[in-house]
């Protein structure tokens, strides 16, 4: 067969699987431009402290660097929710507009004593992280808006029960645990034909996850469930792990790359506002809560560190005291 | 018996780079003067040449390769330093093929380049 046969074979097998590879993938890409403009605030606040010899060019460059990633924040946003896509885009417009307003504006000769470098690395800042005095919202707000956006629509009770269906209805359910297990990359153009077992996969983080989860052994590790229907799914390649729950209860999603090249590795957590996190997570996550759920993430983590940590997540996530209150 | 203060040239378009340099760099005793044009800076080091040069790769009239080859053809003991921005490290490359001491990217510390200073002192005394 032709590598054109088979690509039309592959055209004409839609199961649906593949949907939800490509959006976990892209979730994926969406918490990578995420951390990306985390960076870049990073830098711009690191420079402003005065330490630093910058021009001009820098701040330019930062701020078109920090509507670039917005940008493809957005637009990853409007695949994942192609719903809020038009009101992310309006957003995305103004906050374009604050950055050519930035780079067009002139210092003013009142404040001398600022270099104007400084001064505009300085209003930079405000519009990144928003001051008492404005009315617009800052580029974390909109991040923040936009991740709300995002997980409302992948954590959606009518999101988990059309993908229990589709993998059910695919035999996506791991024989020896109570877990939907898919290959990102094969699963998506081939669903399996058969029953797997979690040592099927290829998985560095998910081999971690279940390690010290139960007794040390994989076959008797996990959350084991009798009935056919899964409370779990992870999707996964062989550095990639996306976590999450089915239950309309108990909201945890987990994401995490451990690639080993370093600045890219991180793990992302969502959970709703009731559960027990700090039970299931280690010190060292940068932590913040809303109303609407709590996030935790760790970036530029060693992929042995990631390793170490899952291990411990899937210990405390996959315990008998935590598992009660999920 | 104290070392003689090094004579450092400074050449940046950007007039925020000769402020926050001069003052930086003439706390250890050495002497600084700062150009924001590359003619001007030319002219100053035809008049009296200096031990090191700290030049801007991207300016609007001379460009830091220019500035180079003239500084080398005139002077062949003085350092040159290019300082370059985020786009312009392949071009310091090539300015290290045609004979830069170094080059240091911005943003910087002033005490990152006080180091490669201090290096190209020591090659500048031995």
């Amino acid at each position: 067969m032709s590598l054109l046969d088979k690509l039309k074979k592959i055209g004409h097998r839609e199961t649906g699987i593949r949907d939800f590879c490509i959006q976990t993938i892209r979730f994926k890409k969406f918490l990578e431009n995420a951390r990306a403009l985390l960076d870049l605030f990073a830098d711009g606040r690191e420079k402003v402290l005065g330490e630093y010899i910058f021009d001009r060019h820098y701040v330019v460059t930062l701020i078109d660097s920090v509507v670039d990633r917005l940008g493809r924040m957005v637009y990853d946003a409007s695949v994942l929710v192609p719903e809020s896509g038009e009101e992310l885009y309006a957003a995305y417009d103004r906050h374009k507009l604050a950055a050519r307003n930035l780079i067009g504006s002139t210092p003013s000769a009142a404040d001398d004593a600022v270099d104007p470098e400084y001064r505009l690395l300085s209003d930079v800042l405000k519009w990144f992280q928003g001051t008492e005095n404005t009315g617009n919202i800052s580029v974390m707000e909109f991040m923040r808006q936009t991740f709300f956006h995002v997980i409302q629509g992948l954590e959606s009770n009518d999101a988990m029960t059309r993908n229990q269906a589709l993998f059910d209805k695919n035999g996506l359910h791991a024989s020896d645990m109570g877990i939907y297990v898919i290959d990102l990359w094969k699963d998506a153009l081939s669903p399996p034909s058969e029953n797997r077992s979690i040592r099927d996969f290829n998985s560095i983080p998910l081999r971690h996850l279940f390690m010290d989860s139960g007794n040390g052994d994989l076959e008797k590790a996990g959350p084991k469930a009798n009935q056919h229907t899964a409370a779990w799914v992870a999707a996964v390649s062989e550095y990639q792990l996306s976590l999450t729950t089915l239950k309309p209860n108990f909201r945890f999603r987990l994401e995490t790359l451990a690639s080993g090249y370093e600045p890219s590795d991180f793990i992302f957590i969502f959970a709703g506002p009731n559960a027990p996190l700090d039970k299931i997570i280690p010190d060292g996550f940068h932590v913040e809560r809303t109303n609407y759920g709590q996030f935790a993430w760790s970036l530029s983590i060693t992929a042995k560190t990631i390793e170490d940590t899952l291990m411990i997540i899937g210990r405390n996530l996959f315990d008998e005291s935590v598992r009660r209150m999920q | 018996m104290s070392e003689q203060p090094l004579k450092i040239m400074v050449i940046d378009d950007e007039n925020i780079v000769g402020k926050r340099l001069k003052p930086a760099l003439e706390k250890t005793g050495d002497i600084v003067e700062t150009f924001e044009e590359g003619e001007k800076a030319l002219a100053r080091f035809d008049e009296s040449p200096f031990d090191i040069v700290v030049t801007d790769i991207r300016m609007e009239k001379i460009d830091g390769i220019e500035i180079l080859e003239h500084i080398l053809a005139k002077s062949g003991r003085t350092k040159v330093i290019i300082i370059t921005g985020y786009a312009t490290v392949e071009i310091a490359r090539e300015a290290l093929s045609k004979g830069a001491f170094d080059f240091i990217a911005k943003p910087f510390k002033p005490a990152d380049l006080r180091a490669i200073i201090e290096r190209a002192s020591k090659e500048l005394r031995s």
